[in-house]
């Protein structure tokens, strides 16, 4: 391993900032473009919730949402929110920024590897927005892109638009495929002396495994994407039946990758909620061992559940029996996660800070999510609720957690170590409500609706008899109206974020009396991170134990 | 920057509360065509210039009253809804996703817009189309444009293609079929009978595109 | 359900049955957790307990709390897999003898429904074809073939709880037997381009008397007939 001091020689601001192999600065790259993508997301969940609260009403900032406007708002929506928010800032800002400095080395193990992995990712971030503005408008065919609508282009009526995003989301792909095999590299060859497999921190294993999941399930939807692409362009007709194609192939293809995907952004989310709540409840992670295992248990079965997603969609119905099998089978590995985490509670002592808060608060929601999985997981009532708005608030309850909340717990953890000054508490706090309760007043009122049989991705209720009804009609105005509340509510954050880059409380080396090695490096870590690469003496969640006059034990302190 | 856009958002949404309506008040009428105009560009192209590629029609400068029946047939199932037609299935949930008020609106926006030159694509011949043509001269008007007392559109503004296929629509049934809902496509039914077969149909159409502009 | 939606369909109510031990079983260990998660975050807050204890949850007394729990849900996996696949296999994967056939076509954006007419036979001159209605008979066993002439749809009918796409080059068969007269709305429940959110349709559930009064009146051939007379 290269000696940190000699990677300290003075850098010009286009080097250090644009063209860095940093892997600090790749992560703030991440973090940042996730953060500007978010209020891409953001803006257009906002426009097309006021067009269903407000049908055919001119939305402020925006004007009339047209049918065409609106299925390419939700499509892409939930195509940024996936891949250019949760998956950047989970996997590739956080996976970037922790995995060094946790394991004690001075970068990842293929730098210049890294910057190319986030240059094409900003390549393909540029590409979608691209295809927003391109004649014909975005692509509108939904982010699970089903052909032959998304194949061709008298269907869909977005001709560059739908190739543009499939280009776009192919090269992200390959964006992180780089950065997944330098996350894995990284971790098995560059830890600390002394640091052997059961000292690794959660959120590294978690990482990891989120890359394994990701690099093993992605080649198949990179396939396709490329045969859809030919589809469009050539009409080769590999999802087309006249042709001789299948349109279900696709499905399979996609959900093979989509369904792991989530367990992809789940696992870096678990991970950063097992730090926070192991150093502010002064407690050792309950089972340390049983959380590895569980991890490895929800990524192996992740590959054996994808075509729940396909219950009703044509596929041999004998094959649901076999998924809804394996469906149920992954609420074992993940309750005992959860039970796990709520464990470590028992007997700590807990401090109600703005990460805790948002961790406890990841917890509470999650559980909503996880169990109201269980009603489409299970064959017979999917038949019900598939594609009804009750699916849609079952994947907010998992992926808002995840993408915004676990987030946030992250950042408002990791924030001293990465800028070297703090937050503010007090306004964190009336980010934590101000997001947590509207989350709820959005998502409780869409799994009525979907019970009622609202159907997804109809930009206007008003030409079905049943779902115009005026009490359904106003708990669309309630989660309206809540969402633009969660959104006013983030305000509070970006002040708080980016005054506190300049002008907060600086922060010392340690400043949450944790134990793992990122908080020995200074606040924020100069180029190369350590002064003297550290040892490892222990594992990572030493807090509390009997004997000690301090309630921490530094994995690098004898 | 991205803090900067997103205040600038969120101030504008706190306005939008303060002010109490979730809706700005009614534009000009020209300005809301404009809208709304959006949802017919899709198909209709960014000038209603037409795409046949979608079995879209050119609709720009066609009579408004036209465009409103047109609409209203849509609307109420009087057009478009037999199971053969499926350019015409496709249209009518468009014409239902417009507001009942802004039918109006749309039909004189899409009236303004400059009709287009349209290329001949279809190889009749125009002499014996000529003769075909007679019988559409008594409401059509000599020079195919129109005459809305009689509740006749001009055809000088319509591509050939989508007149061959509305001349063999009506024939068949597939338009005019509803007596009942659409009676001006009732008896445009019972004229386009007279053409004898396809090439009847495609001749006067290549003599209505040949038509000399005579303004 | 009932209160939220009707059920007009046969398996409307097994549905709702499976979806009930769901909300049960699922409900009772989500209270239960959250009960559980809240209790702890009150009762160990640094306030009231400065001192954290040092537990590894590595022991096998400590790894019983939970294990057990454990156990219990995948006795409650196994409850709602046996329900949710008999209810699947009642739905899916029998097909009771029909008492009439329709074919169900969808396309850009509207629903086509071929009904056998006076005969009771598909692809006879009688039959009677509709767009976007749908008319059946109460308490008559149906088996719908379904097709698309373009792009995915799905078809669905939520007071039956019925739900089944579409998919172009395949004729997909099923069954359903409506309990209950009235109207209801057909959804599409798959993205299928510009027009899905409009793609709507209306079932019209008739007494026996009433529907056949339908087919008489509708039948293109009993119109000729009637024409001829």
């Amino acid at each position: 391993m290269s000696v940190a001091a000699s990677h300290t020689h003075e850098q010009s601001f286009f080097q250090k900032y644009l063209f860095s192999t940093d892997h600090k600065i790749i992560a703030m790259q991440y973090l940042f473009t996730g953060m500007f993508m978010a209020l891409i997301g953001g803006f257009f969940v906002y426009v097309f919730r006021m067009q269903l609260a407000f049908p055919g009403a001119e939305v402020f900032g925006y004007g009339v949402v047209t049918p065409g406007e609106y299925n390419s708002l939700v499509t892409n929506h939930g195509t940024v929110m996936i891949f250019w928010v949760a998956m950047p800032v989970l996997v590739a800002a956080f996976g970037n920024y922790l995995i060094p400095l946790m394991i004690g080395c001075d970068d990842m193990v293929f730098p210049r590897l890294n910057r190319l992995s986030y240059q094409i990712f900003l390549l393909s971030a540029i590409v979608l927005i691209t295809s927003f503005l391109v004649p014909g408008g975005g692509f509108g065919g939904a982010w699970t892109a089903y052909p032959p609508l998304s194949s061709n282009p008298q269907y869909s009526l977005t001709p560059l638009g739908s190739s543009l995003w499939l280009v776009a989301v192919a090269l992200e792909f390959v964006a992180f495929l780089l950065g997944g095999i330098n996350f894995i590299t990284t971790v098995m060859n560059a830890r600390a002396p002394g640091m052997k497999a059961f000292d690794i921190p959660i959120v590294i294993w978690m990482i990891v495994v989120a890359s394994i999941v990701f690099m093993a399930s992605v080649g198949p939807l990179v396939a396709g994407a490329v045969m859809l692409l030919l589809d469009q362009n050539f009409q080769v007709g590999f999802f087309d039946p006249a042709r001789g194609g299948d349109p279900i192939l696709w499905q399979h293809l996609f959900w093979f990758f989509g369904h792991p995907e989530v367990y992809v952004v789940l696992l870096p989310a678990m991970g950063i909620v097992a730090e926070v709540i192991s150093v502010f409840s002064r407690k050792k992670l309950f089972g340390y061992k049983t959380i590895i295992f569980t991890t490895v248990g929800v990524a192996v079965l992740s590959f054996f559940v994808w075509a729940h997603h396909q219950f009703v969609a044509g596929i041999d119905p004998r094959m649901a029996n076999v998924f809804t099998i394996t469906t149920l089978l992954i609420s074992i590995p993940i309750a005992e996660m959860i039970f796990v985490y709520i464990a470590t509670l028992y007997k700590g002592s807990i401090e109600f800070n703005t990460a805790m808060l948002f961790a406890l608060g990841f917890l509470a929601e999650f559980l909503i999510g996880g169990v109201t999985g269980i009603f489409l997981g299970s064959s017979g009532s999917d038949i019900y609720f598939h594609d009804t708005y009750f699916v849609i608030a079952h994947f907010h309850y998992t992926f808002v957690p995840i993408a915004i909340i676990a987030v946030f717990a992250g950042v408002y953890y990791w924030f001293p170590k990465m800028f070297g000054r703090h937050m503010s508490e007090t306004l964190g706090q009336i980010h934590f409500w101000g997001t947590v309760i509207p989350m709820n007043v959005i998502f409780i009122p869409l799994f009525y609706l979907g019970m009622a049989g609202q159907h997804r991705r109809i930009f206007s209720y008003e030409n079905f008899p049943e779902l115009a009804h005026p009490y359904m009609q106003n708990l669309r105005v309630v989660a309206t109206v809540a969402l633009i509340v969660m959104i006013l509510f983030q305000i509070p954050f970006f002040i708080n974020f980016f005054r506190s880059i300049f002008a907060g409380k600086k922060a010392e080396k340690n400043p949450w009396k944790a134990n793992t090695l990122e908080w020995t490096a200074e606040s924020p870590p100069p180029h190369g991170n350590f002064r003297e690469l550290p040892q490892v003496y222990r594992p990572p969640y030493e807090y509390s134990v009997a004997g000690r006059s301090s309630d921490f034990w530094p994995q690098n302190e004898r | 920057m991205a803090s900067l856009s997103l205040i600038a958002n969120s101030v504008a949404l706190a306005l939008l509360f303060l002010l109490g309506s979730p809706v700005t008040q009614a534009s000009a009428p020209s300005q809301r065509g404009q809208e709304i105009f959006k949802l017919c560009a899709t198909c209709h192209g960014n000038q209603g210039e037409g795409n046949q590629s979608l079995a879209a029609p050119a609709i720009a400068g066609l009579p408004q009253w036209y465009l409103l029946t047109q609409l209203k047939n849509f609307r109420s199932g009087a057009r478009g809804k037999h199971p053969q037609d499926a350019p015409g299935l496709r249209m009518g949930p468009m014409a239902r996703t417009l507001k009942e008020g802004d039918l109006e609106t749309i039909a004189a926006f899409v009236s303004q817009l400059a009709p287009h030159k349209l290329a001949p694509i279809s190889t009749g011949t125009p002499q014996r189309g000529e003769e075909h043509f007679q019988v559409c001269i008594g409401c059509h008007g000599h020079d195919a444009r129109g005459e809305a007392q009689l509740n006749a559109p001009p055809l000088r503004f319509s591509n050939d293609w989508y007149l061959i296929s509305q001349l063999k629509n009506f024939r068949s049934g597939l338009r005019g079929a509803n007596g009942a809902l659409d009676p001006q496509g009732a008896s445009m039914s019972a004229m386009a009978q007279m053409l004898p077969d396809e090439e009847a149909i495609r001749d006067v159409v290549t003599y209505i595109s040949n038509l000399k502009d005579e303004r | 359900m009932e209160h939220i939606i009707a059920q007009a369909s046969t398996f409307a109510e097994s549905i709702d049955t499976v979806i009930w031990v769901i909300a049960l079983l699922g409900g009772f260990w989500l209270i239960v957790a959250e009960a559980i998660l809240f209790y702890l975050i009150f009762k160990y807050r640094r306030k009231s307990h400065p001192k954290a204890a040092y537990i590894t949850g590595e022991t096998d007394a400590e790894k019983r709390w939970i294990h057990w729990p454990h156990y219990l849900v995948i006795v409650c996996d196994l409850v709602i897999i046996g329900f949710s696949i008999k209810v699947w296999y009642d739905v899916k994967q029998t097909l009771p003898t029909p008492d009439q056939t329709i074919r169900i076509i969808g396309q850009q954006w509207a629903w086509t429904f071929v009904h056998p007419g006076p005969d009771n036979q598909l692809d006879t001159p009688d039959d009677i074809i509709t767009v976007d209605e749908l008319h059946v008979q109460n308490s008559a066993t149906y088996h719908f073939k379904l097709e698309s002439k373009d792009v995915i749809h799905s078809f669905s009918v939520p007071v039956f709880r019925l739900k089944q796409d579409a998919v172009p080059g395949r004729t997909i068969t099923g069954w359903f037997r409506p309990t209950k007269t009235g109207t209801y709305d057909i959804q599409c429940a798959e993205m299928c381009g510009l027009g899905h959110g409009i793609m709507g349709a209306r079932i019209f559930i008739e007494s026996p008397d009433e529907h056949a009064l339908w087919i008489q009146n509708s039948s293109p051939v009993s119109h000729v007939t009637q024409q001829m007379e």
